[in-house]
């Protein structure tokens, strides 16, 4: 598992200063803090970053909305954002709000709380709402990875590296190369945000990704993965052979 | 002698006409047969009225009327009957040739033809025309001796007998004269007598026979003493004289002649009499008709006036409704104004209150930290480790409490002046809880009191965000605040019903009076008054709480006993599910 990667666009070195120490406190890589709305475009685009937090009012003007309005519009570039403002004066925030999801923390704001903006940033942002604060799920998936809360900060696996997933009731064995770890989430939820051409079902309780398959044996209904990882392979969903066969 | 001859006649001839004339109309039978004719035609409009006005001898009207009849008939018996009442009207008018015209156009037939006969033959004897006079009267006579209905015959033997006097066929003419005296004598017409005996005496002066023309004349003269007609009595005087004047007996004839002259001016005197009269009469009208004029005009006047009164009552009266009504109006009005001018009196001097304690907080804040500084200088020199730790903390509390203040403030102006964001979501009670609980960790390890939040994870409600925070801040303040050492606060929710969730923060503090629960609850503006200076404090917290409740659509409630807590409820209308 990995440290979320968090651009910090903030102005004010005390602040900036209390916030990183509040997020590395927690687990959360700091990848930058711009205190520019140019310096926060190239800290953006030349690293990889999982969320940022952004102040409102960069040097008096609300350049933050600007950034925000800038990501937004690259379909592939967006991230989740936090504004963050001292102020709640009701027109900053007609603008701000239209840069939909709208997530936001007013200053000052402990540790709690940012955590806990962050989190709802990311569950608005991947549009799977009332995930970590509830006990029936703490993942939310994206594109790229698994979002995990672990404790009081989140966690992030990339999907490319989970060989296979084996559910036990409403959890989930994560297997990667590097370890092993259980999740809370529903089959068919996680069924559903997966991508189907790499993540295949094999069997009731097992996914395998597909890219990570050594050999199928089906007469002993086994499949064999990388790392020497075996997975099951049930009748039911034996079809996955030919699609394996022709995507080789 | 001739010339005398001329004058004589022409007196009698009047007096025939005039006989006629008056009588005419008195034929009962010619009358009675009209009305049936009128009441057998009586959808002519025409006829009836011609009719009308004939017998109210409007004889212009008479003309009119029979023409119209005349052009739109064609019944026989109308025809004579129009054409009959044309030519009376004609001949009373003297437009005798008309009157020939009219009388000759009527049929054989008509009832009345005699009547015809007469009116044609009087018409000749006037134009001097005796032989067609003697006709038309002999067709008449021979009527009379067939003992049919003539009306007047005596009068057409009279007629008879002047036309032949006057063709000087005496025999002939004293046969008709005598023959129509025998006659008047049985009708008892002294009028008619009177004429037939001058007419007589007239025959025999004619015939030079003065003894027998004294006679009647004489005769005439006697008739008429009796009898009341001036016109008579002045014809048989003048005769006299004249009779007199011929016999050149001349006192005589002088003294008719001033009987005659005496006659003559009565007749006048009676028709001035008369004149005088209708003058009056007119001049009576006239006055009558001015003293009419003069009374309507007054009339007019006095309806005017009243006219006019009653209008400017009535407008006195509108103007004084209006009046009244404005007086009302304004009088309301001003009630209003004093109402409002009591509360914003209200508002202001709570406004210079909360300025004055907040102020005065403030500095007394700032004053503390003033001199905790002094302190902690001191220590610093000295090197006095431990006590700086404490009154580090101490700084810390003093500015804690001095920055809600200054929240508090700022979310009031806010909240007044409705500039601050404000957006209901649906949120977890119980994460709001922590975070907000989460500032006071310190606080409550400081005073050691333990603190529980036992919200139910899954209570989501609608709230805005940061004023629900704002809310907790306070409520968890007070709490703290009114706690003592060691006490307990603890947080939880309670399922109201479907719509409500109520959060109760329940301490072990202080509690309160009843009166100071029902001033807090309060929906008034005003602080609360300040029991204990040191912990109680402006009471502004308490009311941006109230206000923040109600903006969220909530509800608040307190429950307290004084000595052992305080619970305040606040009740958030759920997330609907």
């Amino acid at each position: 598992m990995d440290n979320i990667n968090v651009l910090i666009i903030e102005d004010t070195k005390a602040e900036s200063d209390a916030l990183v120490k509040v997020l590395n406190a927690n687990n959360y890589n700091i990848v930058g803090i711009a205190p520019t709305y140019k310096d926060a475009l190239d800290l953006f685009y030349n690293n990889k970053v999982d969320i940022v937090v952004i102040d409102i009012f960069l040097n008096g003007n609300p350049d933050g909305i600007t950034f925000a309005e800038t990501i937004n519009v690259v379909p592939d570039a967006a991230r989740p954002f936090v504004f963050l403002t001292s102020s709640t004066d009701r027109k900053i925030f007609e603008r701000a709000k239209l840069t939909q999801p709208f997530s936001f923390l007013m200053k000052p704001f402990n540790e709690l709380e940012i955590l806990y903006a962050i989190e709802m940033a990311l569950e608005k942002f991947y549009a799977q709402n009332d995930v970590f604060l509830s006990d029936e799920e703490d993942t939310v998936i994206s594109k790229e990875y698994l979002f995990i809360k672990k404790g009081k900060s989140l966690k992030k696996v990339l999907l490319n590296e989970i060989i296979y997933i084996e559910v036990e009731e409403k959890y989930c064995n994560i297997i990667t190369e590097k370890e092993k770890f259980v999740i809370l989430i529903s089959l068919t939820k996680i069924l559903n945000l997966l991508d189907n051409a790499i993540f295949c079902r094999t069997h009731r309780n097992f996914i395998v990704n597909s890219e990570k398959i050594v050999e199928i044996v089906p007469a002993d209904n086994l499949i064999l993965l990388s790392g020497g990882h075996k997975a099951t392979l049930s009748d039911t969903y034996k079809t996955i052979i030919k699609k394996i066969r022709t995507l080789k | 002698m001739t010339k005398l001859h001329f004058l004589i006649f022409s007196i009698l001839l009047s007096v025939s006409i005039s006989l006629y004339a008056q009588q005419h109309n008195r034929d009962s039978l010619f009358q009675f047969e009209i009305e049936k004719k009128t009441t057998e035609f009586r959808s002519e409009i025409d006829f009836k009225k011609a009719h009308l006005f004939y017998q109210e001898k409007n004889w212009d009207s008479t003309l009119v009327y029979s023409m119209k009849q005349l052009s739109s008939t064609q019944n026989k018996e109308l025809v004579d009957y129009c054409h009959f009442f044309r030519g009376h009207s004609f001949r009373t008018k003297n437009l005798l040739d008309n009157a020939k015209k009219e009388f000759n156009s009527i049929s054989r037939e008509f009832k009345f033809y005699h009547k015809v006969n007469i009116n044609l033959g009087e018409i000749s004897l006037e134009e001097k025309k005796f032989l067609n006079a003697i006709s038309y009267f002999k067709e008449v006579e021979t009527l009379i001796k067939n003992n049919q209905y003539v009306y007047k015959k005596s009068n057409v033997i009279l007629n008879l007998g002047l036309c032949y006097t006057r063709l000087n066929k005496y025999n002939k003419a004293q046969e008709y004269l005598f023959k129509s005296k025998q006659m008047q004598e049985k009708e008892k017409d002294t009028l008619s007598i009177i004429a037939t005996n001058i007419n007589i005496a007239i025959l025999y002066f004619r015939k030079r026979n003065k003894k027998q023309a004294f006679v009647y004349f004489k005769q005439a003269y006697d008739l008429s003493k009796k009898h009341k007609d001036f016109d008579s009595k002045r014809r048989t005087a003048l005769n006299m004289s004249i009779f007199e004047e011929t016999n050149k007996n001349l006192p005589l004839a002088l003294s008719y002649r001033k009987e005659y002259e005496k006659w003559k001016d009565s007749l006048n005197d009676q028709n001035k009499i008369w004149k005088v009269a209708e003058l009056e009469k007119e001049f009576a009208v006239k006055q009558k008709q001015k003293e009419v004029t003069v009374l309507e005009a007054e009339n007019k006047l006095k309806v005017a006036e009243r006219n006019k009164l009653l209008y400017s009552s009535i407008g006195l009266v509108l103007l004084l409704i209006t009046g009244g009504y404005f007086y009302r109006e304004k009088i309301k009005t001003n009630k209003i104004i004093v109402a409002q001018k009591i509360t914003l009196d209200e508002l202001n001097a709570t406004k210079d209150k909360l300025f004055s304690i907040v102020s005065h907080d403030l500095r007394s804040s700032v004053n503390a930290l003033k001199t905790s500084n002094t302190k902690l200088q001191e220590s610093l020199e000295t090197k006095n480790f431990t006590e700086l730790d404490t009154q580090l903390n101490n700084n810390s509390a003093i500015t804690n409490g001095a920055y809600n203040l200054l929240d508090n403030l700022l979310n009031w102006a806010l909240l007044q002046t409705e500039q601050g964001y404000f957006e209901i979501t649906s949120m977890r009670l119980f994460i709001i809880v922590e975070h907000v609980a989460y500032n006071y960790k310190a606080l409550l390890l400081d005073k050691n009191i333990s603190f529980e939040n036992t919200v139910g994870k899954k209570d989501m409600i609608d709230a805005d965000q940061e004023s629900l925070k704002i809310i907790l801040r306070n409520l968890l303040d007070n709490a703290i605040k009114f706690s003592n050492e060691n006490g307990s606060i603890k947080v939880y929710s309670k399922s109201e019903d479907n719509n409500y969730c109520n959060l109760i923060i329940e301490d072990t503090g202080l509690g309160m009076s009843e009166s100071t629960r029902l001033e807090l609850l309060k929906d008034t503006a005003l602080l609360s008054k300040k029991e204990n200076e040191d912990i109680i404090g402006t009471g502004l917290g308490m009311q941006l709480v109230k206000q923040m409740i109600h903006k969220n659509k909530g509800g608040f409630n307190i429950e307290s006993e004084l000595g052992k807590g305080t619970k305040m409820i606040v009740s958030l209308p759920k997330t609907a599910s």
